[in-house]
């Protein structure tokens, strides 16, 4: 970083943080003298505030330079990498999905959509019907038209008994996908839903062609063709000559993953890869002080927690629940485990992230051994297992310091560290004690719909609240602001609280994490959508070389 | 002899399907299936059931093993029960990287071990033999994680001459492939050669407390003729056993070398193939590791036999 | 040659006459320690003494978070008084009092890992040295069975059907290494076999037990010696590299491997001596695994050793 002394910084220079600051304050309209009043009160020099503003206005406004290839590696592949839209579970399938696929409806970065392939869609008064007009203009890669057939077979795939759909349950509540002309399709509701387009957006639901049960040529509409397959080891797309709309700016992508996190940075800071997934908090300063190379931290809703399963003891006592959020030490974990790249979280799974369905008076649980010292003697426990695998970083770490600060309380809580794979299958929703992670979803209702709905499949702690239920759904139907923030609040109370006759969740949710990946400085044009990792995995067919 | 290595390969098919079995009830053993794993935290009962009967999953285990005994015994690997790909596209690219990687390894290592290890035999006791012994012990202790690290820390990312990941994609050139394997070849080399130069050496020292060679001490034969002539070719049994079993471990064990430098090869495949509960993959790779481990056992055998005249016709 | 330690040794063994090894029998051995040896036999003990004690010396627990950073140099204060006399980990605990703590883990399950695959291998590969036949094509052919199978993988398959624990570590361990030291043991019996005091044995009509006794094992030993501090130092890699794919130790129990592992990162971008974190408890790996070998070369040396260097 001395290079800084020698010139004018630019947005460049300056934390990934404050970037975000000063690049989202321009986003939102903020004038270039009270940007600079920020940084002048950050203790900016007025030649240097000026000249970061300059440089991030550049940023946001320079075009797009066409050609070029680019290297991304995520963290996580192998045999079983598919080009299945509806198998997708992970970063490296994501992300394929976005080059060699289209959806209907695209998610913007503050997760209002806009039209993808459906050139247009609206629903009718109550959200329990929506039409979905399919543009006419688009070809899939074998060169066949796009239909409405099409879009049938693929929402087909999410249904019934056969269906292998990892997103199966997002859909659940539409009755049926009805054909209305050829380039027509309509959404009939069981009851109102206004999240419809949004969810549409999510990798699971491109649009593939009619019929198709062979997934190994990614015969879809997207922004880059298959040239190469290997799963484990890459996947090779070259930009689609006859894409529908402006299209990819590069000429070719190439999509593979570095398992070790210390391999992946390393390929990061020497150059040979463009785009990493998951780059370590702990290594942030490291790739900020080399130059070349950036951090992009985008805030989002996604969290991990223990889940005390609440069918079962020690977690069926909500003393004991209580004496676990207690001993959280939630801004410590920000600090050392996430090193400050995430939020605190309060037990409860939306956060601010999500806008205006996020609960915000309620008050967050502090670090506080005397009350978690009086929970745990009411409830009598005094040893307990927790099962713990890293299936988000830093998991491991904040489980080990809950268990210092439960020894300190006279809580024996064991760590019985378990394998990654198998982990969903076998431990966790299985064992009394275990450890989740969630991606953000696109709206509270979603989120709360998959992991906390008494009927929920992935209801991580069992937790039956049948009120809560209810109001869940009840709540897709209010269209009155106030009401609705109230409902929600509502509900986020039940889940992080609870009442005495009704306890909470039995989640305890320390943080919520930012997605901290790492990137070129000769790539620009990456989006910052907060569901999922380098802006919700919508790069591809954005992003430019700024050496092109 | 001839009748010997026949014996052999049928004892090595004994041995590969024996392992079939062996690969067969272990991965079945672990917790979970292929259908838990790739659905992950995203399954239900039902999209489970789905999975499972749109990839033969819920037919009965017997009933699976023969079918892949049987297609197997025709030619065919099968299809990846994880992603759907066929096993035979899986594994075709990454079995020549591994049998690139291997040979070389093999050719510079083997030769500098021996030739170490002799050295170090001529001289025991010697500075030459004390070097050698603290460098080869001090390179065999240290995890190969730690070295693999630290080597692309220095080489790629501090100086920058070597890139950090080992690229060998098909359309590199010669230049690009020589530098892309130069890093896993150069660990490689140093994780297998302390093992085969201590057993060399030790080897080598153990043959000279033989009568025969007493006699030829007694007889005032000089010590490099005698080691070279006599004791190295009494040792090579041994030796080749050390030399077979790290071959072996070089196709089918660099599990970590090939993560870290991202080196598309088997043994990572064989790891990944175990962490889905890929069973028709993880027996292909259990099939071509057994293979591989019995023919460089033959040959292992044949040589020692050759080598030393006393085995050849045991009474 | 006339390096000093060289010269000493000869005289130390002058008043000794070739004849005394002369192939009548299986060469009678003193041991006698060479200044290597010697700083074997410390270092080793060294560990030794802290497997036993380190709990009770180590400043910390091996599992205090002492809240003050992670990849602090060496020498970096604690508050409340105290100094992180080797830095900091990664989960801000002390790694000097971490690899005393692991000194027990790693030590103890290496010895006892390798002693048991010591037991296993060695009696079935003399044994089917010795008895040939349907004895040696049995074991043999499950032994090849293992031995062709990745150890990384045997461990992975092994560890996660039954879980995680040290006694389950150990039996991993000693029955994947068992299977390389039943190869090497089995192929020195074969060499032993045919040796003419073996068969001259064999012509008096010894028993099968006295041959293996008094001929096959005290001739086999040396080179096996040399291979049991390998096999240690494998067993204690073995370990690690089941941290590498997430299993092995049970956090937030100390073992070397797993240190080197888990601070790992710490060389990438840890500042000053803080990225020695995984430095440290390498040197203590590869101190004792070092030692270790040092006295088992003295071990070996000794028969072929002695006669090499009458011949300078």
């Amino acid at each position: 970083m001395t290079e800084i002394k020698n010139k004018l910084p630019t947005v460049a220079n300056l934390s990934a943080t404050d970037r975000e600051t000063i690049e989202t304050g321009l986003r939102r309209g903020a004038n270039r003298r009270e940007v600079m009043s920020w940084l002048i009160a950050a203790g900016a020099s007025i030649a240097a505030a000026g000249s970061i503003v300059t440089s991030a206005g550049e940023a946001l406004a320079a075009t797009p330079k066409k050609g070029g290839r680019i290297k991304f590696a995520s963290d996580l592949h192998g045999p079983s990498d598919t080009l299945d839209p509806g198998l997708n579970t992970s970063t490296i399938d994501y992300t394929r999905g976005r080059s060699f696929y289209n959806s209907l409806c695209q998610i913007n970065d503050d997760l209002s959509t806009r039209p993808e392939l459906a050139e247009e869609f609206s629903a009718n008064a109550d959200n329990s019907e929506w039409t979905f007009k399919i543009r006419k203009d688009v070809k899939f890669h074998d060169g066949s038209p796009l239909t409405a057939d099409d879009v049938i077979y693929s929402m087909s795939r999410h249904y019934g008994e056969k269906s292998t759909s990892t997103a199966k349950t997002l859909v659940a509540d539409v009755k049926e996908w009805k054909k209305v002309d050829s380039h027509t399709v309509k959404a009939i509701m069981q009851g109102p839903n206004a999240d419809l387009p949004v969810i549409l957006g999510t990798p699971q639901f491109k649009i593939i062609k009619d019929g198709t049960t062979e997934f190994q040529t990614a015969n879809g509409t997207g922004p880059f063709t298959l040239k190469e397959f290997s799963p484990g080891v890459r996947s090779i797309g070259v930009r689609n000559k006859h894409y529908w709309r402006e299209g990819a700016n590069v000429d070719e992508i190439e999509i593979t993953a570095i398992t070790d996190k210390v391999a992946r940075t390393s390929a990061l800071l020497s150059g040979d890869i463009d785009l990493m997934q998951a780059l370590d908090p702990k290594a942030i300063k490291k790739v900020e002080g080399t130059s070349g190379v950036g951090v992009w931290s985008v805030a989002s809703g996604a969290y991990f927690g223990i889940c005390a399963m609440t069918h079962t003891a020690p977690g069926n006592n909500p003393d004991f629940v209580k004496a676990l959020q207690y001993i959280q030490r939630r801004k410590k974990i920000i600090k050392s485990v996430l090193k400050g790249q995430g939020t605190v979280g309060n037990d409860n799974p939306i956060n601010v992230a999500y806008g205006a369905d996020h609960c915000a008076d309620m008050v967050v649980k502090e670090h506080d051994l005397d009350k978690a010292k009086f929970h745990l003697k009411k409830s009598g426990v005094t040893v307990a297992e927790l099962n713990v695998a890293e299936v988000a970083p830093g998991i491991t770490d904040t489980c080990l310091l809950a268990q210092r600060e439960a020894k300190k309380i006279g809580l024996d809580l064991q760590i019985k560290k378990v394998p990654n794979d198998g982990y969903w299958g076998a431990v966790w929703m299985k064992t009394p004690l275990n450890v989740v992670s969630w991606n953000m979803r696109p709206s509270a209702n979603v989120m709360l719909n998959l992991a906390f709905a008494p009927d929920a499949p992935w209801n991580d702690t069992l937790w039956k609240n049948e009120r809560f239920g209810k109001m869940l759904v009840e709540v897709r139907g209010v269209t009155d602001a106030a009401k609705r923030a109230e409902m929600y609040c509502e509900m986020q109370k039940m889940i992080s609280e609870g009442t005495d006759e009704f306890p909470g969740s039995g989640m305890i949710i320390p943080a919520h994490r930012n997605y901290v990946d790492g990137k070129s400085d000769k790539v620009e044009g990456i989006s910052r959508m907060p569901l999922g990792s380098l802006g919700g995995y919508e790069w591809p067919e954005f992003c430019w070389r700024t050496d092109a | 002899m001839q009748r010997m290595v026949f014996q052999r390969i049928l004892i090595g098919i004994v041995t590969l399907w024996v392992v079939s079995v062996l690969v067969f009830l272990m991965t079945n053993a672990l917790p979970g299936d292929v259908a838990q794993i790739v659905l992950g935290q995203s399954a239900t009962p039902e999209s489970l059931a789905a999975y499972r009967a749109e990839r033969g999953l819920d037919q009965p285990l017997l009933f699976q093993y023969f079918g892949w005994l049987g297609d197997m015994l025709t030619g065919n690997l099968g299809t990846s029960k994880a992603g759907g790909a066929t096993i035979s596209s899986l594994i075709a690219g990454r079995l020549g990287n591994t049998m690139f990687l291997a040979a070389l390894v093999a050719v510079i290592s083997v030769p500098l071990s021996v030739a170490l290890g002799l050295l170090a035999a001529m001289y025991p006791g010697t500075w030459i033999d004390r070097a050698l012994t603290f460098g080869t012990l001090a390179l065999i202790s240290v995890p190969d994680f730690f070295i693999a690290t630290f080597a692309v820390l220095f080489l790629a990312v501090n100086l920058g001459w070597l890139p950090a990941i080992a690229n060998v994609a098909p359309e590199n050139t010669f230049w690009e492939m020589a530098r892309g394997i130069a890093m896993p070849l150069i660990v490689l080399v140093i994780v297998v050669a302390a093992q085969m130069i201590r057993m060399t050496r030790a080897g080598i020292l153990n043959v000279m407390n033989s009568p025969y060679i007493e006699m030829a001490i007694l007889k005032g034969v000089r010590r490099k003729r005698i080691i070279l002539r006599h004791a190295f070719f009494n040792t090579i049994g041994p030796i080749v056993n050390v030399i077979a079993l790290n071959l072996a471990y070089l196709v089918s064990g660099v599990v970590i070398v090939e993560t870290i430098f991202s080196y598309p090869g088997l043994a990572k495949l064989m790891i990944d193939g175990v962490q889905t509960r890929d069973l028709p993959l993880v027996q292909a790779c259990a099939m071509i590791f057994c293979g591989t481990y019995v023919v460089l056992i033959i040959l292992a055998d044949v040589a020692a036999i050759l080598a030393n005249p006393r085995l050849r016709n045991p009474k | 040659m006339t390096d000093t330690t060289q010269s000493e040794m000869t005289d130390n063994d002058q008043e000794k006459t070739i004849y005394d090894e002369l192939p009548d029998a299986p060469p009678k051995k003193t041991l006698k320690l060479t200044w290597t040896g010697k700083l074997g036999v410390v270092v080793v003990a060294f560990w030794v003494i802290m497997a036993v004690i380190g709990p009770w010396v180590a400043p910390y627990d091996q599992a205090e978070i002492l809240d003050m950073d992670s990849y602090l140099p060496p020498g970096a204060e604690i508050d409340g008084g105290g100094t992180h006399w080797l830095g900091s980990d990664k989960n801000e605990r002390d790694i000097l009092s971490r690899i005393m703590w692991g000194a027990r883990m790693t030590v103890g399950i290496s010895f006892i890992a390798t002693l048991l695959a010591y037991m296993l291998g060695v009696t079935a590969g003399i044994a089917a040295a010795v008895k040939k036949g349907w004895t040696d094509m049995i074991l043999s052919r499950i032994n090849d069975a293992i031995l062709s199978l990745p150890t990384i993988m045997l461990g992975l398959l092994i560890v996660v059907a039954l879980g995680s624990s040290i006694p389950i570590l150990i039996f991993t361990a000693a029955v994947i290494y068992a299977s390389s030291v039943y190869r090497i043991a089995r192929a020195y019996g074969q060499e032993i076999m045919v040796m003419d005091y073996v068969e001259s044995a064999q012509a008096r009509g010894e028993t099968i037990w006295w041959i293996i006794f008094r001929e096959v094992l005290p001739n086999a030993a040396m080179p096996l010696a040399t291979d049991f501090g390998l096999r240690l130092v494998f067993v204690v890699l073995f370990i690690s590299s089941l941290s590498f794919l997430g299993l092995g130790i049970q956090p937030p129990n100390a073992d070397w491997g797993s240190m080197v592992r888990g601070n790992l990162e710490a060389m990438q971008f840890a500042e000053g001596f803080g990225a020695w974190a995984p430095i440290w408890p390498a040197l203590a790996i590869a101190s004792f695994t070092i030692a270790i070998n040092l006295i088992v070369d003295d071990i070996s040396a000794k028969s072929g050793g002695d006669l090499a260097k009458k011949m300078i």
